[in-house]
């Protein structure tokens, strides 16, 4: 019995374990825009964020894996995979997840079922669609995560229904006096003399969830991790 | 204790009322404190799915939010009343095969209560959402692992010496379950707990080391025991042998190398080492071998003998749990190919499959357990068959309705998703009511619950029948289905 | 009783074949934690190698250009003289009076910059700066930084 269980041990868990920690880094090719390898680039408070996320179960109705189109057409659902700004495919960002991505993360949050949309772009999603002078995207995404049923559009054709079923995280914001509030203040219509302020915990999960940006704008794929088709000249 | 040979039919019953006396204490524990967290489990489920479709249900207690609840459900199932049901049946079960008294009563009975203080200060500490690990069913902080672990070890390693110091003859094929279980448990819970806590990888390892967790608890652990359960009672319940002792050494043979390697293809299309997925889904297609073996191996035990499954309580819930563990099987098969994956990967039907089994197969096998195990060590019989009856129907009907609604909406919804002209909103709306649907059901399997629960309670309290004639479900019998086997042991003292 | 399969010590070694079994696998993820380990900065390493490669080449222009020898040379012979002259009455500093208001912020950037020459020894000839009245006490802070 040592042998039926040592045999998936060793091969499924300790030798793909050990594989996938000394990933050989990916090199750009010769002569092209950007020389080096790739990396992955993303700010903000990821670690603690990441944990935030999960400690929250943000996974139990998100995923995050943008997957190959043998195993689903995440890649084509709407800004998902990233951006596709103009038609005929000049400006597509768009690329499926990558072994990095998931890089000063404890645990990938692949999630369990898809409730809510994929958020593997999500910071991109908000970062570009924001109509311009309503909320910076710190200020939407907190108030989302206060009341995600008091948000409608945040863009034109991809709506927050109001019938979201994302939970309204009231725990991580506090009602303080407005005079103790000062800049954190949420743009919500509160009671007088209180204001709406969000703890550490919302802040790091905000900063996490605007961090999310895996596609290729300004970092661009080496050919060896491309696995994007080549794009048809006209649509 | 009898000293002479144990052959003799009245030093058989003396031994095994000893046997029953020697554990009544932990297993009784087990099973009542594993009821009231199967309680807690499924008001947690009940909330989880209503939130689900109706987001504002109790959404001033931030404790009861969206994604906690659904950690604190699946955890509370499963190591508040699985872990507790399956000690409490593994502890009895391989003393009585084994034909050895527990000795160590005082210190299983002690270490049980340190289990489930570990679970409770880890379902705190996920509701409360700061000290959780936020890894999918691993989710309680990290030091109360090592509590777990420890209990676990002081629970269970008193049945490894009751195995290896047993009588010389037969090993029944549900000691080899028992055996199996004991040691799959231990070992995927510390590789995991190493691999996820303690060592650090790429973080698509490590969900994929937990998702491997994930299967390995059902496969490697819950479902043994549940076998090991219904190769006992239905042998035993029926008078008859075993239908075929080769069937059932390939139904183990074939759960004991497809087992370990199922789980990731929970993580189909992640960029980890292709074959990984790839062999966690041929392993879940293939549980169909071991399902139909061990199916086909107990319902023909049962053969001819209808009557007594209809009166047994015990044989009822057990064959029902194996029918259930053939269903899981078909599911599995179907569910598991890359084609329906790309549509059910994320969506309801996982969570359908995993009720089906935690639920479905391990406590519907739990329960017929249960109904046996209590009569015998606390030497009352059960007090209403209706309760029972009630307990039966509503389980079924329950866990039917969930794993239909699950499954069907899942495909429904993965459907949505994979159909690009429909925004993602109307895909999650359609869903909404087969959200519904198990809320509904949850409430179905919480009063199923209530009257197990009570009923459980009464007996713990010793106020059951006290009567040489079982609980049964028909009123008028003139043979005792349970074979003279079965009788209680009145011999012997009835002091506590 | 079965004596020959059931005694006190026949359970004693039972019992550590259970915990040594319960066990196995996770001694095993610790013996083979070592060939796991891998280099998982690997990445970062190469990416690094570019910049890696400026900075030593940096290092090694500064490191040929400083004349150790030189310097000490010179700062010995200044050492010598250091005492032996008469003190020289240093430049007053030039006083021009506060700016109007909307000019206020490039002027403050000057004494910025000034300030850190100004805190040099005074070997050298005063240089010429442009302090406002306020300068010393303002930029004191800064020019210690």
């Amino acid at each position: 019995m040592l042998a039926s269980f040592g045999l998936p041990w060793l091969f499924a868990v300790v030798l793909p374990f050990a594989k996938m920690r000394s990933l050989d880094p990916v090199e750009y090719e010769e002569g092209g825009e950007v020389s080096g390898v790739y990396t992955p680039k993303r700010d903000g408070r990821i670690t603690e964020g990441s944990r935030i996320y999960g400690q929250e179960g943000c996974y139990q109705c998100h995923t995050q894996l943008i997957r190959p189109t043998y195993a689903g057409w995440d890649v084509h659902r709407d800004e998902w995979a990233g951006l596709r700004v103009s038609a005929d495919n000049s400006e597509d960002t768009r690329r499926e997840t990558l072994a990095t991505d998931f890089q000063d993360e404890e645990i990938a949050h692949v999630g369990i079922s898809r409730l809510g949309p994929d958020l593997s772009n999500f910071g991109r999603r908000i970062d570009f669609y924001l109509k311009k002078g309503e909320y910076t995207p710190e200020e939407w995404v907190l108030l989302h995560l206060y009341n995600p049923r008091g948000l409608a559009n945040y863009l034109d054709d991809q709506r927050v229904p109001e019938k979201s079923t994302c939970p309204s995280k009231g725990g991580m914001f506090d009602e303080v006096p407005t005079y103790r509030a000062g800049d954190d203040a949420l743009p919500l219509a509160t009671p007088d003399g209180l204001a709406v302020v969000p703890n550490d915990r919302a802040r790091a999960l905000a900063s996490y969830l605007l961090s999310l940006k895996k596609d290729t704008l300004r970092n661009p794929l080496p050919k060896a991790l491309n696995f994007n088709p080549e794009a048809p000249q006209a649509e | 204790m009898s000293e002479t040979h144990p052959t003799t039919e009245t030093n058989d019953i003396e031994l095994r009322s000893a046997i029953d006396r020697s554990l009544r204490h932990p297993v009784m524990f087990f099973f009542t404190s594993g009821a009231l967290w199967l309680a807690v489990a499924i008001v947690f489920g009940l909330i989880a799915s209503a939130k689900k479709h109706a987001p504002q249900f109790l959404d001033t207690f931030s404790w009861f939010d969206a994604g906690k609840i659904d950690a604190a459900h699946m955890s509370a199932l499963i190591y508040g009343w699985g872990c507790s049901a399956a000690f409490g049946i593994i502890i009895w079960l391989m003393s009585r095969l084994s034909r050895k008294e527990c000795t160590s009563a005082g210190i299983i009975l002690l270490a049980g209560h340190i289990w489930h203080i570990g679970v409770l200060i880890g379902i705190v500490c996920i509701l409360d959402g700061r000290l959780s690990s936020g890894i999918g069913l691993m989710e309680f902080p990290n030091a109360v692992w090592i509590i777990l672990l420890f209990a676990y070890v002081l629970i269970t390693v008193w049945s490894l010496v009751q195995f290896q110091v047993r009588d010389a003859g037969h090993v029944y094929v549900s000691q080899w379950y028992l055996l199996a279980a004991l040691l799959w448990f231990p070992w995927i819970m510390v590789t995991a707990y190493l691999f996820v806590f303690a060592f650090d990888g790429n973080p698509l390892m490590v969900a994929a080391i937990a998702a491997w967790f994930k299967n390995g608890l059902f496969l490697l652990f819950f479902l043994p025991t549940a076998l090991a359960s219904a190769y006992y009672l239905a042998p035993k319940v029926t008078g008859r042998p075993v239908y075929s002792y080769n069937l059932a050494l390939f139904g183990f043979w074939s759960l004991a190398f497809l087992g370990p390697w199922a789980g990731m293809e929970r993580l189909m299309g992640a960029p980890i080492p292709q074959f990984l997925p790839y062999v966690g889904a041929a392993a879940m297609v293939l549980i169909l071998v071991p399902a139909i073996a061990v199916g086909v191996n107990i319902l023909k035990t049962i053969l001819g003998h209808d009557d007594v499954v209809a009166q047994s309580p015990s044989l009822r819930f057990t064959v029902s749990g194996i029918v259930l563990f053939m269903v899981f099987g078909v599911l599995s098969f179907g569910l598991h190919t890359v084609t329906v994956m790309k549509m059910t990967q994320f969506s309801y039907t996982g969570y359908g499959l995993d009720i089906l089994a935690i639920y479905g197969v391990f406590s519907l096998c739990a329960f017929g357990a249960i109904y046996f195990i209590v009569p015998r060590i606390t030497r009352r019989e059960w007090l209403s068959r209706r309760f029972i009856n009630w307990h039966f129907f509503l389980s079924v009907y329950g866990v039917a309705s969930i794993v239909i609604c699950a499954i069907v909406g899942g495909v429904i919804q993965g459907q949505g998703m994979e159909d690009l002209s429909q925004p993602f909103a109307t895909m999650a709306e359609r869903s909404d009511s087969y959200g519904w649907g198990i809320t509904l059901a949850w409430g179905f399997m919480l009063i199923a619950n209530f009257f197990f629960c009570v009923h459980l309670l009464l007996m713990w309290a010793r106020l059951g029948r006290r009567s040489s004639h079982p609980t049964l479900f028909q009123r008028h019998h003139s043979e005792n289905p349970h074979g003279p086997e079965g009788e209680i042991d009145n011999i012997g003292s009835a002091t506590a | 009783m079965d004596h020959t399969r059931d005694n006190p010590l026949k359970r004693f070694n039972a019992f550590w074949v259970a915990i040594l079994l319960v066990t196995t696998f996770g001694i095993g993820c610790i013996i083979l934690r070592p060939f796991t380990l891998g280099n998982d900065n690997a990445a970062y390493e190469a990416a690094s190698e570019g910049r890696l490669a400026i900075k030593n080449e940096v290092l090694k222009a500064e490191a040929e250009t400083l004349n150790v020898e030189s310097l000490n040379d010179q700062m010995a012979s200044l050492a010598k003289t250091l005492h032996s002259g008469e003190p020289t009455q240093g430049a007053m500093p030039v006083v021009i009076p506060a700016p109007a208001p909307a000019e206020a912020a490039p002027a403050e950037a000057a004494p910025a910059e000034a300030a850190p020459a100004e805190a040099a020894p005074t070997e050298d000839a005063p240089t010429e700066d442009a302090p406002t009245e306020e300068t010393p006490t303002e930029t004191n802070p800064e020019s210690s930084n």
